[in-house]
């Protein structure tokens, strides 16, 4: 029996007493790509926090994979890739040696090729393989990151506003290698502000409010993918 | 294993890290250099004394002529030798002598002498294994690991690492396990050396790096504590500083003047005044009275103690050794508060367990203050066997030439007497 | 000018509302209260000690019944060394030295019972004192408070609204470093408050307690400057923070106990019983008084029995042994003054180098400039020892004398056979009141002073150095705009 990647049920998080995510239900297949939206503090990244484990929830259920964070963390956090919304890196060591040195801590050391061939994939110039991250722009920042994920070849990708304060070439950029990791059979889930960078490349959107999914849009073939107009009103309403 | 390589290359590719465990490493060399030089000096010091001794006596044979002025003008050497940890904790030997010449008379007007030294040198204390462990090696271990998390948390990597499978063994676990063990071979390395080269006991070696080894691990307990608890690494930092300033410093200051305020110790200086006083008063008081009581000491010697009204060795020794009876009391209560300070100091010890591991250290090496005291114990034993030995030559009236020179008991740094 | 006032305040203030600066404020003021009261109490009470053991011991000496001199020879006195005018306030190496010598015919003995050897094994490195608490504590406390104040405002961005504006990068410093100056002093006041003490106690100590104030403050300063650049120059407060306890750690803990360690090293000191050895090497050599037949007492006695045109030394208009005493104490004396003055020498080279690190560590200056104002220092020990030493031999050649004078030389050849000769060489127990007390007088406050030169100098060359520190860092905020 095959589970889908990551499945979500009347998922609660508490945080000093107050219930952030109330309730929260999503299930992601691989291959998707799912926009959380939502305003501040709707619970976006307490959702993230919660699959990664650094949370515990106080009632629902969640498997990554069909495994609980509760119960197998290691297992899950070992299917799980995740970009923080800063990417931030060890800035006295070069793009390779931190891309190196981070998939040893997660246990899955790759060649020097595979490295070289992700970051040609990623469009990491390739001048800055060997600089020092400190010297990184916020996108070869994330382009570093990305790197790592499909070199980290887990079937969930979770991003916390990868396109935060990317220029918006960049930002294009950035949808269409979520796109290829899709394509790939990854699973993407990514909270974030950018609507419209949602509607580009997002399957469904979903958008949080008061702790659940308030309502929920799915790509339609063809050009308009989204209706954007639903989206911004929906959008507005919650804020 | 491969967890462990791998934060090994990370350590090494900290500029800041490197240099502090460098200069760590630095230290312990140093300390383990200049311990060893301090010890070798002790050495050259008693075999110089030994080697001078022969002159001594050579001189003294050409001019004794009874067991009187033997005892009289020969003066014995006493020596505490430094033991084979002695290079890596001096404790105090820099204000003890190691060396001390003794004779048949009065002892508590001998025992108290100092060896010539600097008191300038002494004053900031030694610079020796002990203190770059205790002291100097705290600080490298927190500016190694007061950052563990909250430095990865202010870089913003915190969570991307925590989301890693198995972060909490393969990376935290690993990256303290590399750092400590940075610092423990700073320290043990330079440690190990000079233990081949000072010929310490395996045994003895092992239980002192035992404590190095402790000592690191108690820091890193607390070190780790405040890293978890802690946000910021700036107030990390400076809570760890301070804590290490109040348990090494400012703590064992503050016990040290409450030791002293609350164990007295009585007067030496009146003490050897007391002892000079009875001896010499000796000279007034009426012999028989004098012989009397140093009969009741030494009653073998009944025989032969008859003396004449005029000057006799026998009457001589009998009221020195009487000046030391006189304030044997005053002596050991001298003795005992001393003991007693250095024993609350190692109840003080237990509470504070840096100052509780320097003083094991300096016990383990035999150069705490009970070692001195020991040695004290050993001179006085040995003065014991000195006198009886002419004791015997003085009653019996035998005769005492440069061949019963040669018989004269020598001290044994191990037992003394 | 304003804007350095304005930011100094800003500091202050919030110094003022930050508990962590409270607190380290308070326990310093607590620890230098502490360490002012009980050093002040134990250096009164240890100096009252001594001053009672002096006159007890020079009454010893006066009250001792009628004696044949030589045996007062041998009975000897003691000299103890006193409390030195600011010991209360840095008591130096007094711990560390004996503080008692018994002085006697033919021996120089070692000053024996120091404070350091009657402790338990807790703490080598210093007692609780004022100057310790200025010496050791204070720049920490300084550091805690100081290591952010420029950094933070980095980090806050807030550096960058100072310059919009208008304040210039020195102000900037300068305001910062006002404001420590003013936590510094406030640091101060209880150890200045107990130097201040012991000068209206002590009045000719005034100048002295002024120019150690001087020193500290000029130390402490060094600590402000050094603390405000780091703090500029650090990429982060936390950075400035780890680099100022590193700095703190090697200044006031590592290099003056290497200092210590690498001097003795450096210039080995013989020991007592070399020296002893040695001295009985050249006596032998020199002149022998056991030996009949050496021939320095032979000739000396020939010389004696020609001048007086005598044929044997019982002829002679005074008792021989006497003079035969006096001539070996001169021989010993003069061995023990050449020895003292070669091992003083090595100590005084060993402490010089200590006064060189003071380059390294301004801790090692400012401490040397402190012991040397309050009299507690290896110069003052040595001038007492060669006080008790010039004593001793005064007062032995005295009885020398009076041996050969008082006592007849057939009584005093008899006394060994003969009772009665031996009760006619006991000689009055007026004679021992002609020996004068002993007294020993610190070096005078201007001699201090000018020993203090030096320290001051490396002090001063060190301030500068600090202020082209806090210069460059001056120079780099106004070039990268903060």
């Amino acid at each position: 029996m095959t589970h889908p990647v990551l499945s979500i049920d009347q998922l609660v998080v508490e945080r000093g007493g107050r219930r952030i995510v109330d309730g929260l239900s999503l299930t992601l297949e691989a291959g998707e790509i799912y926009a959380l939206l939502g305003g501040n503090g709707a619970g976006k990244s307490t959702t993230l926090f919660a699959i990664l484990g650094f949370l515990e929830r106080s009632g629902g259920t969640l498997t990554v994979g069909g495994q609980d964070p509760a119960g197998q963390l290691d297992a899950v956090r070992a299917q799980i890739a995740y970009l923080p919304e800063n990417v931030a890196l060890y800035d006295h060591l070069t793009a390779r040696e931190n891309v190196d040195y981070l998939l040893k801590v997660a246990d899955c050391p790759r060649s020097r090729a595979d490295v070289e061939a992700a970051f040609g994939s990623v469009g990491l110039a390739a001048n800055a393989w060997d600089m020092r991250a400190g010297r990184f722009s916020k996108g070869m920042r994330q382009k570093t990151a990305i790197a790592l994920a499909m070199l980290r070849d887990t079937p969930l990708l979770l991003l916390d506003e990868p396109t935060s304060g990317l220029d918006p070439a960049a930002a294009a950029d950035f949808h269409k290698l979520l796109e290829t990791l899709a394509a790939r059979g990854v699973a993407v889930l990514m909270v974030t502000h950018d609507l419209l960078g949602a509607a580009d490349t997002a399957d469904r959107i979903g958008l949080i409010a008061g702790g659940r999914i308030a309502s929920e849009w799915f790509a339609q073939p063809g050009e308009p993918r989204f209706d954007l107009n639903a989206l911004h009103s929906g959008f507005a309403r919650v804020r | 294993m491969t967890h462990i390589l791998r934060e090994m290359w990370l350590l090494g590719r900290s500029r800041s890290a490197i240099w502090a465990l460098l200069l760590l490493a630095v230290c312990a060399s140093a300390s383990v250099a200049l311990g060893l030089a301090s010890v070798a000096r002790d050495r050259a010091v008693i075999d110089r004394m030994l080697a001078g001794q022969v002159a001594e006596e050579a001189a003294l044979a050409a001019f004794v002529e009874d067991a009187g002025s033997g005892a009289y003008y020969g003066f014995q050497p006493t020596w505490d030798p430094p033991s084979d940890l002695a290079f890596a904790a001096l404790g105090s030997r820099d204000i003890a002598p190691a060396v001390l010449r003794v004779r048949a008379l009065a002892l508590e007007g001998q025992i108290y002498e100092n060896e010539s030294s600097n008191p300038e040198l002494a004053l900031p204390g030694r610079f020796d294994l002990a203190f770059v462990a205790v002291y100097v090696a705290p600080l490298v271990l927190i500016a190694l690991l007061h950052d563990l998390w909250s430095g990865e948390r202010e870089a913003g990597r915190y969570h991307a690492l925590a989301a890693l499978p198995r972060a909490r063994r393969r990376l935290w676990t690993s990256r303290v396990a590399v750092r400590l063990a940075g610092v423990l071979v700073a320290l043990l390395l330079p440690f190990g050396i000079g233990a081949l080269m000072a010929g310490t006991a395996p045994l003895r070696a092992l239980g002192f790096a035992g404590l190095i080894t402790l000592v690191c691990l108690l820091w890193t307990a607390i070190v780790l504590v405040v890293a978890r608890l802690g946000v910021r690494s700036a107030v990390n930092a400076a809570s760890l500083a301070a804590v290490w300033f109040a348990l090494t410093l400012v703590a064992p200051a503050g016990v040290n003047l409450a030791i002293n305020a609350g164990v007295p110790v009585p007067d030496g200086a009146a003490l050897a005044r007391e002892n000079r006083e009875y001896v010499h008063a000796g000279w007034d008081r009426p012999r028989d009275r004098t012989m009397r009581d140093f009969l009741k000491v030494y009653p073998q010697h009944e025989a032969g103690s008859a003396i004449p009204p005029t000057f006799h060795w026998k009457w001589y020794f009998a009221f020195q050794h009487l000046g030391d009876l006189h304030v044997a009391e005053q002596s050991q209560a001298y003795r005992d508060g001393i003991a007693r300070r250095a024993e609350m100091g190692r109840i003080a010890g237990w509470v504070l367990p840096p100052a509780g591991l320097a003083q094991a250290m300096s016990a383990m090496a035999g150069t705490d203050v009970t070692a001195q005291l020991d040695y004290q114990m050993r001179i006085r034993a040995y003065h014991q066997r000195l006198r009886e030995f002419y004791y015997d030559y003085l009653f019996s009236e035998k005769p005492f030439g440069p061949q019963e020179l040669a018989r004269v008991p020598r001290f044994d740094p191990a037992i003394g007497g | 000018m304003s804007q350095v006032f304005t930011i100094a305040g800003a500091e202050l203030r919030l110094m003022l509302r930050s508990r962590l600066a409270i607190v380290g404020v308070a326990t310093l003021l607590l620890l230098s209260a502490i360490a002012a009261v009980t050093s002040a109490t134990q250096m009164a009470a240890a100096a009252k000690m001594r001053a009672e053991a002096q006159i007890a011991t020079d009454q010893q000496f006066k009250s001792q019944p009628d004696r044949h001199p030589h045996r007062m020879v041998h009975y000897g006195t003691y000299a103890l060394r006193p409390v030195g005018p600011l010991a209360a306030f840095d008591p130096g190496v007094d711990a560390f030295t004996g503080t008692v010598v018994f002085l006697e015919g033919h021996r120089q003995n070692s000053a024996t019972f120091g404070a350091a050897r009657e402790s338990s094994d807790l703490v080598r490195f210093g007692q609780l004192t004022p100057a310790f608490v200025l010496q050791t504590l204070a720049p920490l406390l300084l550091v805690f408070l100081g290591f952010a104040s420029v950094a933070r405002e980095r980090e806050r961005g807030s550096l960058r609204a100072l310059a919009a504006h208008g304040a210039t990068a020195w102000a900037i410093l300068s305001g910062k470093a006002l404001a420590l100056c003013a936590a510094a002093a406030l640091a101060m006041a209880p150890a200045f408050a107990a130097l201040g003490w012991a000068a209206i106690q002590q009045p000719a100590e005034a100048g002295i307690a002024l120019l150690t104030a001087l020193s500290y403050s000029g130390y402490l300063l060094i600590w402000v400057l050094v603390i405000t650049a780091v703090s500029a120059l650090a990429a982060s407060a936390q950075g400035a923070l780890v680099t100022l306890i590193a700095i703190w750690a090697v200044v006031v803990v590592l290099v003056p106990r290497a200092a210590a360690a690498w001097a003795g090293v450096a210039e080995p000191l013989p020991s007592r019983v070399d020296t002893e050895f040695a001295i009985a090497a050249d006596l032998r050599r020199i002149g022998d008084s056991h030996n009949p037949n050496d021939p320095h007492f032979a000739e000396f006695k020939a010389k004696l029995l020609q001048k007086y045109g005598v044929g044997k030394v019982e002829d002679l208009p005074f008792n021989y042994r006497g003079v035969l005493a006096q001539e070996g104490e001169r021989l010993t004396s003069q061995l023990f003054k050449d020895y003292a003055a070669r091992a003083g020498a090595i100590q005084l080279a060993q402490s010089d180098r200590l006064t060189a690190l003071g380059l390294i560590s301004p801790a090692l200056a400012v401490r040397r400039a402190s012991m040397v104002g309050a009299a507690t220092d290896l110069r003052t020990h040595l001038a007492f020892l060669e006080t008790a030493e010039a004593y001793r031999y005064n007062m032995v050649q005295k009885l020398n004398a009076l041996q050969a004078t008082a006592v007849s030389g057939a009584d005093d050849s008899a006394r060994s056979k003969d009772p009665i000769a031996e009760r006619r060489t006991r000689i009055s127990a007026d004679f021992w009141k002609e020996v004068p007390d002993f007294r020993f007088d610190a070096p005078t406050a201007s001699r201090r002073a000018a020993g203090m030169i030096p320290s001051l100098a490396v002090l001063a060359l060190w301030i500068a150095l600090a202020l082209a520190l806090m210069m460059i860092a001056s120079r780099r905020l106004e070039r990268n705009g903060a």
